[in-house]
């Protein structure tokens, strides 16, 4: 029927050269994973034991285990997380289903994505300035968590005001049109279609939090703490710091400790991914549309 | 079947219960806050840890950071003790004073900041004068040629000058005695941390650089130092730091805010005790008494 020209055979052979480089491209994000993660299990891996997880370090730190940095770092998330994920949520069900269109709201909008461009270095010494020496928190677990929070919390705002967004207006208006009130709506029909983008803020937030290192250097982390923290004004030992520490600070470290350190770190963050990415697939099974 | 706020509601009250799990256990514990330069940290870190079995109830908390974030916590009223490599400034004491802390200072040993050279580098001794023009701002050399060496691996012989951050007692002091007022040059490479310089050095052969005694590795050279070009020189060793002969050798401090009294006094006075001094030692210091281990 249609004999191929000259400028089809063009047009074509140009497409699969674009179709390949396109492609290419995007099988070379991967390499970075992969040769980070298998750097990481190869070196790092011999020194992980029961002892390495769950033992105190000893001898100036190059023998021993993490368990006080890894114990840390739980608690640091953790903290966060109970900080800014409800005041998260709450802003971004406010900005998203009650706050009108207008000058105050866009501004609050460009102070959130503001927020999220601040350098971490700089919400540290935030952090010092408010939380260690303003509300004599002093550098503990708690001052550390909350300068974590304040950090993240432009994610958990931008990830939850989107899934509320995602959640069709045409479900509000039917909810309305029942004599539902906003609230209502909002606590019935909204929130639970979007607790999976929510999720996915909080999993984002879980991951920044865990490898942050800045932060929490000046508000609640220690080089070394022979102790385990017994509440939330303690000190902690954290996981990142502590591979800084190792990498840099200690002479005469074993070359594996630091591979072992940051495999320990990734597959923290990992597990703890798992868990509400788990939460987050059960609920989607669940969705009705 | 579980609704999606309960299931958060739930890992919320989870993540409380778990909170709350770690503020138990009441024992009588002290914590003293020990924080500062990152020359003696390492060694901080080794006396806490020796320290647990002394007293088992005192726990020192270190951190590093600098001789100047030390200082600053002491006049904030942050830390317990506080550890430097420089003597803090008058206008740091006044700052302390007005503040309400009384700065006492405490010598707990001495360290010999020596020269590091790559192992290739056939130099042997350089003067202070001499590491003013290589380190000094307007100094004149800046090839090894200058210093009458030449170094094998080294392209153009061009010195790479190795430097610390501006807030690192290590920098404050190689100043002073090698520059006194004036600055270093520009195009400096400003690392930090003390081991960063040393593995630096290993691996440039072009590089000059200096750090602790502590931080010196197999693959390095040290230079031996003289007061004057072409005086008697001193190699940088713990003897030679401890009887002042070495003359880039410099006390090591921790600072309390008045007398230390109760823990924090048994604690210093144990650093300062034979155990605290040998411990010093095996890191590569020198002890700020004599004391044989």
């Amino acid at each position: 029927m249609f004999q191929a020209t000259p400028v089809n055979h063009r047009n074509l052979s140009r497409q699969k050269l674009f179709r390949f480089l396109f492609g290419s491209m995007t099988a070379l994000l991967i390499l970075p994973v992969i040769i980070v993660l298998s750097t990481l299990i190869y070196k790092g891996a011999p020194v992980i034991s029961f002892e390495f997880l769950f033992a105190n370090p000893t001898n100036g730190m190059t023998a021993g285990g993490i368990f006080p940095a890894l114990l840390g770092t739980i608690l640091l998330v953790i903290g966060a997380l109970l900080a800014s994920v409800p005041l998260g949520v709450a802003a971004a069900i406010y900005l998203s289903e009650y706050a009108p269109n207008n000058w105050f709201t866009r501004a609050i909008n460009i102070a959130i994505i503001n927020l999220a461009g601040v350098p971490s270095i700089v919400h540290a010494l935030f952090g010092l300035g408010a939380f260690v020496i303003f509300f004599r928190f002093g550098t503990s677990i708690l001052a550390a968590s909350l300068t974590l929070a304040i950090m993240t919390l432009p994610i958990v705002i931008v990830a939850t005001r989107e899934s509320l967004q995602a959640v069709p207006m045409a479900f509000r208006e039917a909810c309305w049109n029942m004599g539902a009130t906003r609230w209502q709506t909002i606590r019935r029909i909204v929130l639970p279609n979007a607790v999976t983008g929510i999720l996915t803020g909080v999993i984002l937030e879980v991951s920044r939090t865990a490898g942050e290192t800045a932060p929490i250097m000046f508000t609640g982390a220690v080089f070394f703490l022979p102790f385990l923290p017994q509440g939330v004004f303690d000190q902690t030992m954290a996981l990142s710091l502590h591979l800084y520490v190792v990498s840099t600070q200690v002479p005469e470290m074993p070359a594996a400790v630091p591979y072992g350190v940051a495999l320990v770190l990734i597959g923290l963050v990992l597990i703890m991914n798992s868990v509400s990415i788990a939460l987050r697939m059960y609920l989607r099974g669940k969705k009705k549309w | 079947m579980l609704k999606p706020n309960s299931v958060l509601l739930a890992s919320a009250l989870t993540a409380v219960a778990f909170l709350l799990s770690a503020c138990g256990g009441g024992q009588d514990r002290q914590v003293i806050q020990n924080k500062g330069s990152d020359t003696l940290v390492n060694v901080a870190q080794a006396w806490a840890e020796a320290y647990q079995k002394i007293d088992p109830n005192t726990v020192v908390a270190v951190s590093g950071g600098g001789s100047g974030t030390g200082i600053a916590a002491l006049i904030n009223g942050t830390v317990d003790i506080a550890n430097s490599s420089r003597a803090m400034k008058a206008k740091e004491v006044k700052l302390a004073k007005d503040r309400g802390h009384d700065p006492i200072r405490h010598v707990v040993g001495y360290d010999a900041l020596a020269v590091y050279l790559h192992a290739d580098n056939p130099l042997n001794e350089i003067s202070i004068p001499q590491l003013a023009e290589v380190y000094g701002d307007g100094g004149s050399f800046t090839k090894w040629t200058d210093l009458g060496v030449e170094v094998p691996g080294c392209k153009n012989q061009e010195i790479v000058v190795i430097s610390r951050q501006n807030n690192s007692g290590t920098y404050a002091y190689f100043r002073k005695v090698i520059l006194g007022i004036d600055d270093f040059r520009l195009g400096t490479r400003d690392l930090h941390g003390s081991k960063d310089v040393a593995e630096l050095v290993e691996k440039t052969p072009c590089a000059i650089g200096y750090s602790g005694l502590a931080y010196v590795t197999d693959h390095l050279k040290l230079a031996c130092v003289a007061q004057q070009t072409g005086g008697d020189c001193t190699s940088p060793t713990v003897a030679t730091a401890s009887n002042g002969s070495y003359p880039i050798a410099r006390p090591l401090f921790m600072y309390t805010s008045g007398e230390p009294e109760g823990y924090v006094g048994e604690y210093l006075s144990w650093i300062k005790s034979k155990q605290g001094q040998c411990i010093i030692v095996n890191k590569g210091y020198a002890p700020a008494s004599e004391v044989s281990c």
